[in-house]
């Protein structure tokens, strides 16, 4: 059975263009629309891997980023940050809350995405 | 060719890129992440040497000549890390120590170690290391 991955995300047009790249490898994909929504999906049924956006209404990405790196439940599912802040600053913030990875949302996203699921053992 | 102002042994990956314009940062952004891979380091650690690759090409992108960026490995004794390096003649004659603090207040906790050498035009090294354990500073968020 495929894997199945939690995508928090609140452009829905993003979110669909990300989850094709998800779903074009073969994993599920779950949508979140903004932060909350994502902690609770997260801890009521764990995926095996949370792409998160940074930038999101209510509670931006890295603050959902450390609850779920806080939480037993959720601590460790391996999060992806996609975002497109990208300078020094945001990169650490990201990493510090826990990230595994980092990605900007440039034209190489994609191919890093998925070099990065390799990486993580979530894509063979 | 041995560039004598190279402070460590160049080892693979050797790669280098022409920045030119604002679509030269992604390329530069994206060799660092493949060179950062070659060598072995985590996804998250590639972030770092992304992030950090983009922010020297940012900086020598602004002074509106075309610069080129070297993304080496290197090997100092056991360790063994990546190097970000740009010619920046632009900066003979500038103290090493203002270029220092501006680096390292543009660049945070990005690398491990910043250096500039050579006269008359100064060289930014720019290094990571692979065998070193990183400790990205405590979590300061209050929520």
């Amino acid at each position: 059975m495929a894997l199945e991955v939690l995508l928090v995300e609140d452009s829905k047009t993003q979110a669909a263009q990300i989850k094709e790249t998800l779903e074009s490898v073969g994993l599920r994909v779950r949508v979140a629309y903004d932060g909350p929504e994502g902690i609770k999906e997260a801890i009521d049924n764990p995926p095996a891997l949370v792409v998160l956006d940074v930038k999101l209404p209510t509670m931006d990405g890295f603050q959902v980023c450390r609850r779920l790196k806080r939480n037993p439940a959720t601590q460790d599912i391996p999060i992806i940050m996609l975002t497109e802040k990208s300078g020094p600053q945001a990169t650490m913030s990201g990493l510090r809350a826990g990230a595994d990875d980092y990605i900007p949302k440039d034209i190489f996203a994609s191919e890093h995405l998925i070099s990065t699921l390799q990486e993580l053992g979530i894509l063979e | 060719m041995t560039d004598l102002t190279n402070p460590y042994h160049l080892r693979p990956p050797i790669m280098t890129v022409k920045v030119e314009d604002a679509m030269d940062i992604m390329i530069v952004r994206d060799t660092a992440r493949r060179a950062g891979g070659l060598l072995g380091f985590s996804p998250a650690r590639r972030a770092q040497l992304s992030t950090a690759a983009a922010t020297l090409a940012e900086l020598v992108l602004k002074t509106g000549d075309a610069h080129l960026i070297h993304l080496n490995g290197v090997i100092d004794g056991i360790k063994v890390g990546l190097q970000i390096s740009s010619e920046t003649p632009w900066l003979a004659g500038v103290s090493v120590n203002n270029v220092m603090v501006a680096l390292r207040s543009k660049l945070g906790d990005l690398v491990d170690d910043i250096q500039v050498i050579g006269k008359p035009s100064p060289k930014i090294f720019m290094h990571v290391w692979l065998n070193e354990v990183r400790n990205l500073g405590d979590d300061d968020d209050a929520e």
